[in-house]
């Protein structure tokens, strides 16, 4: 286990690098952090000042260099923006986003598992031509439509819940939804083809055979054995919301770390976007682990060593 | 879907409580703007970020919603000689953890925002100051490289920070936590998220009506709008020109516009063919149709400006030079005139959102062009790509962009000079001019010599001459006293809430 988990850690750092000096590259050549960070009315000593500030005047490799250095020793820059340090900003950011996807996640899952396993059930039965129907149209309508429809809807015409921003739990409501419904057709597909397959296995029959309660026979016995496919893919989606759900969070208002990184790439804010794909690598690695101990867990022929 | 919603209603049905307002009595004022600033850092060079630093903050000199400038701290100023300005401050007037503001406060400012290591972004607002001296504590003398006739009007940008605040806790704590003499008070700042303020009671202009002001980011309009229907907000920024309709159909808010002193404007490569020669540029003025774009785009918010950089308000601003009328018989003529290909493309260069409908009209200017046989397509940029291409005067053979005038022509006629390196057009006469009316104090001079440049334009088209862009804001009814600026700064202290 500790083995399995160093080796994959050894990974980060290698793949961190690559990719920090791929975006150090393309967003210092093709924009200017003087340029969108000075008013035009700037003087020439201004320009100066913070042409040295920056290490403008060395060469880019030189620059990336000086920015490792930096960063080895546990200082990931300061923002030219927010004037303080890029990390703080980005953890900042870190707790709303993954509040956001943690919410969207559970409710992807509670739904997505229970309709699948209605599906499984009632194989092309009118509950499984209903839901996988339903599956095939949600996951055709995009989140801008969808969270724009449901703020009309909950917010403006019954008033029940805020249309955006951050708060108490109610806020969290419909971007979580928003982003779950996103999740959801895939996940309600992978547990009703897993739960099919795992209906046809032999110590289902048995368990059947035992007379055990068909709740019994589907959650005790059926549903563990159906579920690491799509503890997977759940797995995968974590990474991929962290950084990427920035329509849910535009709309929402939302201050995830989606936005903070687009505004950042736009403001060529280089400390910023490097710090927020470390968060964001930091968090895939975590749940990667997470993942793969769970799988372990509820199947022991996966070994993790 | 279907099931999210389901079971969303579902759930709501069952646990739903409406969180009730934390107090009775207490007023609170909920601004929905488009865009936040990364943080609250004074001279940060843009408009959002000066209208969240001027809540808390006063400049010497104010502008009013209108664009007028009226005293503010400074009760009165004049001129000591050509470049000493004296400047006679209010008396009384409190930080808000009570100390007194004095003099040397302004000579603080000063000091810090003239230091290039600062970065102030505002700096060239007053870029011709070399410092402040004392006189007493509520005079201060401010001194200039040359004579600099926009002074006080540029100093209305420069928010007056607290000498004694800065020595207590540095430079970092201010911009998370801003102290100043302004209407309210910082409480909570979260970045991209909200900024949370609090009536300044001892406001020197009176205290703000509400007893809390909230200004929240919400940058997708069509929630902006939701919030403002749903009574979550009051008042909205950046409100889209093709949903006014669907506000005062509500009944339940308006909209309130005004035009601004900026000036959309396409301007030309004039180094290189095509556009090197005038005529080309003239029978392009022909070709577009502005007044169909104003009303259909602009749904007639905004002005038609009159062939010259400056909007109608603005000094400088020249009555006797009119808008080309459209005609595209005429342009057609002119370009025959001018014997040139114009068969390969022709590319107008705009960022997407940066000025009001800016990638709308640039695709209508297109279209117009094609009907005279230019063609003209539009290549969207992103915002950086654009300000690196705008540095190294690269900007293709047409580039749409937008000039402040702030309400002295000399912040926007400066980008066509030579030394600006902002623009590619060259004439001497106008280089002269700017010359001239900077040199002096005297305003009948200086106003006649930017009304000649003006005519200069006018003939020569260095760039084609659009619209001065409205802000629109849109406001529920329960809300008075709310007036639409000019300048986009948000002016809230004699806003009250039924």
């Amino acid at each position: 286990m500790l083995k399995f988990t160093l080796r994959r850690l050894a990974y980060v750092p290698v793949s961190l690098l690559f990719v920090s000096a791929v975006l150090f590259t393309v967003l210092r050549l093709t924009g200017n952090p003087i340029d969108t960070y000075l008013d035009i009315n700037r003087t020439d000593e201004q320009v100066a000042a913070l042409t040295k500030r920056l290490h403008l005047d060395q060469s880019l490799p030189v620059q990336f260099l000086i920015y490792l250095k930096d960063v080895l020793s546990g200082d990931f820059g300061q923002s030219l923006q927010f004037g303080e340090p890029a990390i703080h900003v980005v953890l900042e950011r870190a707790g709303a986003s993954i509040q956001l996807v943690t919410a969207a996640l559970l409710i992807a899952a509670i739904i997505g598992i229970l309709a699948g396993m209605a599906c499984a059930v009632f194989k092309d039965k009118l509950p499984d031509f209903l839901i996988s129907t339903l599956a095939v149209a949600a996951q055709s309508m995009p989140s801008f439509w969808l969270g724009i429809l449901l703020i009309q809807f909950f917010a403006v015409q019954l008033r029940w819940l805020p249309t955006s921003g951050r708060g108490g739990w109610e806020n969290l409501v419909l971007p979580a939804f928003t982003l779950a419904a996103y999740l959801l057709p895939n996940i309600i597909l992978i547990t009703r083809t897993s739960m099919l397959e795992t209906l046809r296995e032999q110590f289902v029959v048995t368990a059947i055979a035992k007379g055990l309660s068909g709740r019994q026979v589907l959650f005790r016995h059926a549903l563990p054995n159906a579920l690491n496919p799509i503890i997977s893919f759940i797995g995968l989606q974590i990474g991929r919301l962290m950084g990427g759900a920035i329509i849910t969070e535009t709309i929402f208002a939302w201050p995830g770390i989606g936005r903070l990184m687009i505004g950042s790439i736009f403001q060529r804010d280089v400390p910023v976007v490097i710090a927020g794909v470390l968060i964001v690598s930091v968090v895939i690695v975590v749940a990667n682990l997470a993942v793969d101990i769970l799988l372990s867990i509820n199947d022991p022929r996966i070994r993790l060593d | 879907m279907g099931i999210a919603a389901c079971s969303l209603a579902f759930v709501l049905g069952g646990v739903i409580l409406v969180s009730a307002p934390a107090s009775a009595q207490q007023k609170v004022l909920t601004v929905g703007a488009a865009t936040f600033p990364s943080s609250l850092q004074t001279g940060v060079a843009s408009f959002t970020s000066e209208s969240l630093i001027l809540q808390t903050y006063d400049p010497l000199v104010m502008r009013d919603n209108e664009g007028n400038f009226v005293p503010a701290l400074a009760e009165s100023w004049e001129s000591k000689s050509d470049t000493v300005w004296r400047f006679h401050l209010r008396k009384g007037v409190k930080w808000h953890d009570g100390k007194e503001f004095t003099a040397e406060d302004v000579k603080f400012t000063i000091d810090r925002v003239i230091d290039p290591q600062t970065a102030y972004g505002y700096l060239g607002r007053i870029g011709q100051v070399n410092g402040a001296t004392v006189v007493d504590p509520y005079t201060v003398d401010i001194s200039t490289k040359a004579v600099f006739p926009i002074l006080s009007k540029g100093l209305a940008d420069i928010a007056i920070e607290a000498k004694h605040y800065y020595d207590e806790v540095g430079v970092e704590v201010p911009k998370r936590k801003p102290m100043g003499t302004g209407p309210f008070i910082a409480v909570n700042w979260v970045p991209g998220d909200r900024y949370e303020l609090t009536a300044n009671k001892n406001y020197w202009r009176g205290a703000p009506k509400v007893d809390k002001l909230v200004i929240r980011q919400i940058p997708e309009a069509a929630t902006r709008i939701a919030a403002l229907i749903s009574g979550e907000v009051q008042i909205i920024e950046e409100v889209p020109v093709d949903v006014i309709a669907e506000i005062e159909s509500s009944k339940r808010a308006r909209v309130i516009s005004i035009p601004t002193s900026a000036a959309m404007v396409l301007t030309y490569d004039t180094r290189r063919p095509p556009f090197d020669n005038p005529k080309v540029r003239e029978a392009l003025d022909y070709a577009v149709d502005k007044e169909v774009i104003r009303n259909e785009i602009l749904k007639g918010k905004g002005e038609i400006l009159q062939g010259q950089l400056l909007t109608a308000r603005t000094f400088g601003y020249n009555p006797n030079v009119k808008a080309r009328p459209f005609d595209p018989a005429k342009a057609k003529q002119l370009l025959k005139e001018a014997n040139f290909d114009f068969s390969k493309p022709v590319a107008i260069m705009t960022q997407s959102g940066k000025y009001l409908s800016d990638v709308d009209i640039s695709n209508a200017v297109a279209g117009m062009l094609r009907n005279v046989d230019i063609q003209a397509n539009v290549s969207v940029v992103e915002s950086a790509v654009y300000l690196k291409q705008w540095s190294a005067l690269e900007m293709g053979p047409i580039y749409m962009v937008g000039w402040y005038s702030l309400n002295d022509a000399d912040f926007a006629t400066i980008w066509y000079t030579e030394g600006a390196k902002r623009s590619v057009w060259k004439n001497a006469e106008y280089e002269k001019l700017f010359v001239e009316a900077r040199s002096t104090n005297d305003q009948a001079t200086r106003d006649k010599a930017y009304q000649r440049m003006m005519e200069i334009m006018h003939a020569e088209n260095p760039s084609m001459f659009l619209f001065g862009i409205p802000s629109v804001y849109a406001a529920s009814n329960k809300v008075k006293n709310f007036g639409a600026a000019a300048d986009k700064i948000l002016r809230l202290e004699a806003v009250s809430i039924d």
